[in-house]
Order: C-alpha cells, then sequence, then structure tokens
C-alpha cells in the first residue's frame, strides 16, 4: 500500500519537476523503551515511528523535508525541490551522484526470535533478573538498566528505479551501575545490542554474564589508583583497540571528514607499519550490518588500512563522485527525520601474530586498558577516549587497576608507534554520535603502541 | 475531542504533552551551501498511571486518532508494568507562572532565501580574509517551537518561542598541517544573527591557530572559555546536582546542603529569566512553574533540583525541573539555564595579566567525565597558548583532575558572559582557574 503511494508520487516527480534524482524513504517502526532504575520502571514506553523522508537533488545542491502523512507526500517532495533550486542558484560547484545500478531487494531479517514475539513480561523479568544478580555486590549502591527494542519496515524508492524494502529489527541494552565503599564512589557501563540475534542474543548474554562483567569493571574503578600522566607504553585490549580504530581513525576515514582532516593528503601513503591492517566491514553479529545502505549501494568491505598504507575511505554517492570512486555503502540515517550522512559499521583493526604474553614482555612500566567509556575524534587526527578499566604494566606483568583517566593522541602520530599486533580478536557494540546516532561495533586483537599516547591522570 | 477526558476513561490520571517544531536550516560544507531543509514536526507523550502503574506512549504527527490510539497503547502498556509503591500523582497543584517573555514571531517566517544568502556570505568572506582556511561546516536556522503539557489534576500550560542559530567550523591547512577545528557560534531569540560576529570570531582563532606549539607537563593556570566550561560543567558537575541522586546517595554533594563546596567566587543559578537566557520557559514538561533557583550561593550549597516525582519522595517538592526524554517520554532532573556568575575585569584584561597560561577553546571527552566522583581527563582541543599577556600560539593538551577541586582554585571570573545553547543551556563567563594538571597531546 505504501509502495503504491510512494511510487505514484515519484512518477508524478518525474514528469512535474527538473529533478536530478528524487529518493522517498519511508519507515514504520515500532519501538519498546523500558527503563528499571533501582527497582521502578519509570520508562515504560511504546513509540510508533511513522513518516517519510523526501530528498531531492536539484539545480546541484540537495533540498530535504520530512512529513508523517501520506497525502502530503507531493507536497514534500515539491518543498525539497523548491529547497534544492534555492540553494543550486547559489552553489559554485554542483554535487552530482556517483553511477550506481539500481538495485530491486527484499532484506529479510536474520533473527531467530524477533523481540516483537517476546511477551513485555518476559522482557522484564529478564531484566529484573539481571537487576538482582548485581545487588548480590554490596558495594552495588544504584543500577540503570536500559532496554530497546525495534520491529518494523523500512523502504527506500529512488527516481532512479532503486526498490528496497527491509525488514528492519533491533534489541539493545545499557547499564550503568553506580558503586561505593569505604575509598569511595565509582560508576561502569555495558552496551550490548544485535540488528541479526533477537532474543537469542541474551542466551549468552545472561544475567550471569552481564554482571560479572560489570562488576570487574566497577571492582577495578573501586580499588584503582590514579594513574601518572604523561605518555606510556600501552598494551590496548580489543574493546581499546576498537575504539581507536573508531575515534582516531574511523572518523578521519569518513569522505565528508576525510577531505578536511590529516587523512586527506595521506591517502595511498604509508602511515603504519606494514603489520597493521584496520577495515569498517561486515563482521559476524556486527550491530552496523546490512546489506543496502540509505541510498540503495550495496554494503562493502572498506580496506582503510592495509599492510600499513591508508588505502579506502569510506563513502556516499556525493562525495565518491567527488573523490572519483566507486560507493561503498556507508549513507546511513537514524531515522526518517534526518537525511542520509556518511557512518562508520564495524571498523576494527585486523589480526596479528603476537600472545598477551609476548605483547606485555619488556615493558617496565606502562598501563594496560581494557574497557572505555566515551571518546571523540577531531580533523587534526586528536582523539580522546575516556577509561573505564586499565591495569599498571610493572615488569611485564598486569599489576594494580588504575581509575577515572583517558587516553588521547594525535592519530595519525600514534600509529606509527604500534609494535606489535595480537593474534586474538574481540567486538564491542555501541552507539555513534555524528549529529545523529547510529549503531556501529568495534574491536580487534590486543595491540602494543611504544609511545604515542598520553595517559591523563591526577598524579 | 478532549483528549485528557478520553484519557481517564482508562487511566486514574493521565498526562499529555505536545511538542511542535517548526524549522528551516540551511547547511554547508567544504567551503559550500550543500542543503537545505523545511520541516514541521510534532510529537505527542501520553503518560498514564492506574493503581501505580506507568504507561507511556510517544506518537509523531498530527492526526488525532493516533493520539487517541497511542492513548489506548499507554494504557495496555501500563497494566504490564509493575506497582511504583513510592508514585503519588502527577503535578496537582495550582501553578503560578512566571509572565512569558515577549516572543519574536517573525522567526516563524524566516525566509530560506535569506537563510542561504547569509550562510554563504560567512563562508565568503571567511575566504576572503584567510586564504588557507575550510569552512568545514557551517548551519544557519530559525526554530520555532510550540509546547504543551495538561493533566487531569488541572495543569494546563502553552509555551511558544522562537530564535536562530548559526555556526561556523572551520579548520586551516599550512605547510601539511591541519590546525585544530575552531567554532564559533550565535544564538538569538529573535529573527537575526550576528554573522560578522561568528566570522570574526572564527578568524580571530585560525590567526593564532597556525602556530601550533608544544604544551608543558605540568600545572598551570587555564582560562576555560564559555563553551568548553559548559561542556565540562554539564557532564562532571551538574548530574551531582539531581535530587535522584540525593535520595539515593549517589551524589557526592549528599549531606553538603550548606557547605561550601567551591570557591567563594562561584554562584550558580537555574534562572530561565536570565536577560541572556535562550530558554525562557514558564514550566517544566510536567507543568509545574519554573523559577530562579540558586544551587551554589558564594561557593555554597544551597540545594538540589527536584522533579515531581523525586520532589514528593524528598518530601520537597518539584523545583520546576522536569524535563522529558523526547525518544522515550521519561522525564528526567535537569536544568534549564544554568548561569554562572560574572566577575569585574574583562577578558582582555585578564588574558594581558597572565604570565603563562593556556585558554581552552573547548573540549573533548567531556562525556568521558565520572559524574559520581567529579573526576576528569579531557582533552583541550584546541587550547591557546598565552605568553607574558599575548596569545602567541594553539596547543592541544590534556587537562585532568576533579571538578570539586578545581573549582576551590579559581582564581579570575571575567565580566563577560555569553548564552550557550548546543551543549548546556545556560549562560557563562570565562574562568581562570590556577594550578591545574596538563600533558601535551600535539607536538
Amino acid at each position: 500500500m505504501k509502495m503504491d503511494i510512494i511510487e505514484n508520487v515519484i512518477k508524478w516527480a518525474e514528469s512535474n519537476i527538473d529533478a536530478d534524482y528524487v529518493e522517498i524513504r519511508y519507515e514504520n517502526i515500532s519501538r519498546l523503551h523500558v527503563e528499571l532504575k533501582d527497582g521502578i520502571f519509570p520508562t515504560f514506553t511504546t513509540r510508533g515511528s511513522e513518516g517519510f523522508a523526501v530528498r531531492v537533488l536539484s539545480s546541484g545542491a540537495w533540498g530535504f523535508s520530512t512529513t508523517t502523512s501520506p497525502e502530503r507526500l507531493r507536497e514534500a517532495v515539491e518543498k525539497a525541490h523548491r529547497m534544492a533550486k534555492a540553494i543550486g542558484a547559489s552553489r559554485k560547484e554542483k554535487i552530482t551522484l556517483a553511477e550506481i545500478k539500481p538495485v530491486k531487494a527484499y532484506v529479510n531479517s536474520k533473527m531467530r526470535i524477533k523481540p516483537v514475539g517476546v511477551s513485555i513480561e518476559d522482557k522484564i523479568e529478564r531484566m529484573k533478573e539481571l537487576e538482582k544478580e548485581l545487588k548480590k555486590e554490596s558495594c552495588v549502591k544504584s543500577i540503570q538498566i536500559r532496554y530497546e527494542d525495534a520491529t518494523g519496515k523500512k523502504i527506500l524508492r529512488t527516481s532512479e528505479g532503486t526498490e528496497i524494502e527491509w525488514d528492519m529489527n533491533y534489541v539493545w541494552q545499557y547499564v550503568w551501575v553506580t558503586g561505593k565503599d569505604h575509598k569511595g564512589m565509582a560508576a561502569a557501563r555495558d552496551e550490548i545490542g544485535s540488528v541479526e540475534r533477537g532474543w537469542e542474543l541474551f542466551e549468552d548474554e545472561n544475567a550471569e554474564t552481564i554482571s560479572e562483567r560489570i562488576l570487574r569493571k566497577l571492582k577495578a574503578q573501586l580499588n584503582g589508583v590514579h594513574p601518572k600522566r604523561g605518555e606510556f607504553p600501552i598494551v590496548a585490549a580489543p574493546i581499546i583497540v576498537g575504539i581507536i580504530a573508531h575515534e582516531a581513525l574511523g572518523h578521519l576515514a569518513e569522505a565528508d571528514l576525510t577531505i578536511n582532516s590529516a587523512f586527506r593528503d595521506l591517502v595511498g601513503k604509508q602511515i603504519a607499519p606494514e603489520y597493521v591492517n584496520m577495515s569498517d566491514r561486515i563482521v559476524e553479529d556486527g550491530f552496523g550490518n546490512d546489506m543496502y545502505d540509505d541510498e540503495g549501494v550495496p554494503i562493502k568491505d572498506v580496506h582503510i588500512i592495509e599492510n600499513g598504507i591508508l588505502k579506502e575511505i569510506m563513502l556516499n554517492r556525493e562525495y565518491a563522485a567527488k573523490w572519483n570512486m566507486e560507493p561503498n555503502g556507508h549513507a546511513r540515517a537514524e531515522s526518517y527525520s534526518v537525511p542520509p550522512i556518511i557512518r562508520m559499521r564495524n571498523t576494527v583493526f585486523e589480526r596479528g601474530d603476537h600472545t598477551l604474553e609476548e605483547l606485555l614482555e619488556g615493558i617496565k612500566f606502562g598501563y594496560y586498558l581494557v574497557d572505555f567509556r566515551g571518546g571523540q575524534a577531531e580533523l587534526n587526527s586528536s582523539f580522546q577516549v575516556g577509561v573505564q578499566e586499565g591495569y599498571v604494566i610493572r615488569d611485564g606483568e598486569i599489576a594494580e587497576s588504575i581509575k577515572d583517566t583517558s587516553i588521547s593522541g594525535i592519530a595519525i602520530e600514534a600509529l606509527k608507534h604500534i609494535s606489535a599486533v595480537g593474534k586474538d580478536f574481540g567486538l564491542e557494540m555501541g552507539r555513534c554520535g555524528k549529529g545523529q546516532m547510529a549503531y556501529v561495533s568495534s574491536g580487534g586483537p590486543h595491540m602494543r603502541f611504544e609511545k604515542g599516547i598520553v595517559v591523563g591522570g591526577q598524579q | 475531542m478532549n483528549l485528557i477526558k478520553y484519557g481517564e476513561k482508562y487511566f486514574d490520571e493521565v498526562e499529555i504533552s505536545r511538542y511542535h517544531r517548526k524549522y528551516a536550516s540551511v547547511s554547508a560544507e567544504m567551503n559550500d551551501v550543500s542543503m537545505a531543509s523545511m520541516n514541521d514536526t510534532t510529537v505527542w507523550v501520553i503518560r498514564g498511571v492506574t493503581d501505580k502503574r506507568m504507561g507511556i506512549a510517544v506518537v509523531e504527527g498530527n492526526r488525532e486518532e493516533k493520539v487517541l490510539k497511542g492513548i489506548e497503547l499507554a494504557y495496555k502498556l501500563s497494566k504490564t508494568n509493575e506497582p511504583d509503591s513510592a508514585w503519588e500523582s502527577f503535578p496537582d497543584k495550582k501553578q503560578n507562572y512566571h509572565a512569558a517573555p515577549p516572543v519574536d514571531k517573525r522567526v516563524k517566517d524566516v525566509n530560506p532565501d535569506e537563510l542561504i544568502a547569509n550562510t554563504i556570505k560567512g563562508i565568503t568572506e571567511i575566504l576572503n580574509k584567510d586564504s588557507n582556511a575550510v569552512v568545514a561546516g557551517s548551519e544557519m536556522g530559525a526554530v520555532w517551537i510550540e509546547n504543551s503539557v495538561e493533566n487531569s489534576h488541572g495543569i494546563e500550560v502553552t509555551q511558544r518561542d522562537g530564535g536562530m542559530y548559526y555556526y561556523i567550523y572551520a579548520i586551516g591547512r599550512k605547510n601539511g598541517r591541519v590546525t585544530p577545528g575552531i567554532i564559533e557560534l550565535d544564538a538569538r531569540r529573535e529573527a537575526f544573527v550576528d554573522v560578522d560576529f561568528v566570522v570574526n570570531g572564527v578568524l580571530e582563532k585560525l590567526k593564532h591557530a597556525y602556530n601550533m606549539l608544544q604544551a608543558d607537563s605540568n600545572e598551570s593556570s587555564l582560562i576555560f572559555e564559555p563553551l568548553a566550561l559548559a561542556e565540562l560543567f554539564t557532564y562532571a558537575l551538574y548530574p551531582a546536582f539531581r535530587g535522584e541522586r540525593c535520595v539515593k546517595e549517589t551524589s557526592p554533594l549528599c549531606n553538603k546542603e550548606g557547605e561550601e563546596i567551591m570557591s567563594e567566587s562561584i554562584t550558580i543559578t537555574d534562572d530561565p529569566f536570565h536577560p541572556k537566557s535562550l530558554n525562557p520557559l514558564i514550566a517544566d514538561d510536567e507543568g509545574v512553574a519554573t523559577r530562579k533557583h540558586i544551587i551554589v550561593e558564594k561557593g555554597v550549597f544551597k540545594g538540589f533540583l527536584w522533579d515531581n516525582y523525586w520532589g514528593k519522595i524528598s518530601g520537597k517538592d518539584s523545583t520546576g525541573h522536569g524535563i522529558r526524554t523526547l525518544k522515550t517520554g521519561a522525564i528526567n532532573i535537569g536544568a534549564h539555564n544554568m548561569v554562572i556568575n560574572e566577575g569585574k575585569r574583562s577578558i582582555e584584561d585578564i588574558i594581558g595579566a597572565m604570565k603563562h597560561g593556556y585558554i581552552v577553546s573547548s573540549l573533548q571527552g567531556a562525556h568521558s567525565s565520572n559524574p559520581d566522583t567529579g573526576d576528569f581527563a579531557v582533552v583541550a582541543n584546541p587550547a591557546f597558548v598565552v605568553k607574558d599577556g599575548e596569545i602567541v600560539g594553539s596547543t592541544v593538551l590534556m587537562l585532568s583532575g576533579n571538578v570539586y577541586s578545581i573549582l576551590k582554585n579559581v582564581e579570575e571570573i571575567s565580566k563577560e558572559s555569553r548564552p550557550m545553547y548546543a551543549i548546556a543551556r545556560g549562560v557563562y563567563p570565562y574562568v581562570l582557574f590556577r594550578d591545574m594538571k596538563i600533558a601535551p597531546v600535539s607536538r
């Protein structure tokens, strides 16, 4: 039914407005938001999101509008067209799009148990079990568990003939625990989610597993010492390696940022030792996995760093044309209310061949960093990552834990100082904010940085 | 249809809020305008309680039948929630609202052509005056909002407001190096933004940014610009003011009402009606009247902020600080317009008297601060190096500490303050802190 309405408006646009490209994205998604906060459920919400996003390329510029009403879809196209024309008249360089082959497809969900098929009672029972498990630890003073799931459909139809429908589903959980003992107060966070595993995700991620993970981080903070500030050898565990991949390098490899960033003049050049490889790619159960992006481009693996050389960047169709490259499926929109922009999916360093023991070997004093709390990158390749679990390395051994610190560096400098890459691999699910929120994953093996990473500390 | 009456058919009590937003914006990237957008959005939030069980529905669009269905869905959901024995009621007292400040209705109909012309003007002026500059991003927009909340106990309030915003984010490229990103912004409750102010602000900072220096590794004096101060306080300090954390004893300010917690030169007020406020709300998202609320007076902690739920539990009543998360419809405690007091000397005089130190323009990673302790380890990017009273270059540095400790080391506050809207709504001066622990990041 909705496809017919869209089809009619696209046909109308083809013969009534002088646009180079018209794109209509329709979403009808039901979300459940539940928050369990110290024994009560203050958030117990159902949210219906249904609407149309319209993007029109005309006179070499974009116009964008949205509507929740099918009857006003044509008007939304006219509005977007008018805006594009107005801006196009003033634009110096006209926007063009890289050619793609139109796609007609239906993207099925891979979930075994979709969240819509699970009762709300079961969902809240699982959250209560997790709360109960966490409360067994006497230092735990406050627990916040946020759960979200979604079920629905998304349709993309363009004037070039692309016609894709997705069966959209995801599950997500975020836990924040505050602990207190005679030494003071500390907090730990944990985040999981999937677009491919439904309720079955919680078979592996059960109350005991999650609780054990959070309490390990919380106790490390409570018992931790303030680190020394300055530059030290670092061994980074997969989750920290992942956030460095995402924040320090991934953002610079998003073409809309690359063009202004420290990466711009480095494409094709050696930026890291030859044993360093980094990609944005489809990974098993990656939170950024999909078949097509929000411009209908099939998703391809992007080999950002190959044998130490900066090779490929993430593109949408506009920037693919600008860089004279093939689009690789990285245009993503948070919802129908915003246009797609270039985003990461699953950003990872690839495996090397060292064991953790080998990575720690020979470090007289340094830090072993395991898990993070927030991070941010800038165009000059400066990055910052908050650390929620870390330890001192003394004489090649992991020693006491540290608390309340973060790491920073200039990514293009730090990369040169990677001295060894582990043979293991780990992945963390999370969210990325770039004006819009996107579900992503990041990860990799353990890695050792001889220098280039500054530890922030109160000592 | 009377929606509250319809809701009462299902719930013991119900609250229905409507958030309408009309906006037009023009964005630019890579030295050129790229997209123009125009939108009207309406979001309804229904919160209903029966037998102390709450259900919430969030509905998008203007169709009444969708709102009615939302009421039914919220009711269905509430039946599966567990009763909250601490629940008392939605706000039920007659409210004395402050007179609504005047609104510039021209904002509703700002001409997109004007936005396009002004955005181009800003870019052109930057490029004409600095050939190494790149306008990486810029946006100018006009926003008109109409929000209302009503509940079963007679609360009924509608608020209208509008304004314009504008920012430029630029970098400089010289000799193969990229400067730290420079951001300047302007926001007003009128159909006007000051393009020259934003352009000149960017150019002035870029001028110093090209000379990139390495910071020291020691303790130093740092001036926080209003944006950096807003970023740090939002994540490291303000969460501690939430009354919920007082009840749960997870705020470092528990049992510290009446105690000196920071330098006596600091006063922090939540004042929606401050002359520079960009958020002059007469009611919070639960319909409770807002007011000027002193949180810290001359360094002494005066008290927590409360929403309806936690205010009733604590026996202190709501202070008008219920803020809705529109994504989920839930209410959390938050401030409307944090005002940090002004000092006596101008920022020029404060910089002029500085022998050696840094000006922190904006922060990376403030959101990774620990709200439970106030500890932070963030990156100043960009920071500007001051020597003998002059700005001599830019740098990137790591600074770490505890927000309560640094607030005991306030050396001076500028007499100028600026309204902030992007990170934390409020009015912030420049603040000079002494003895902050820093480490160099850029070389």
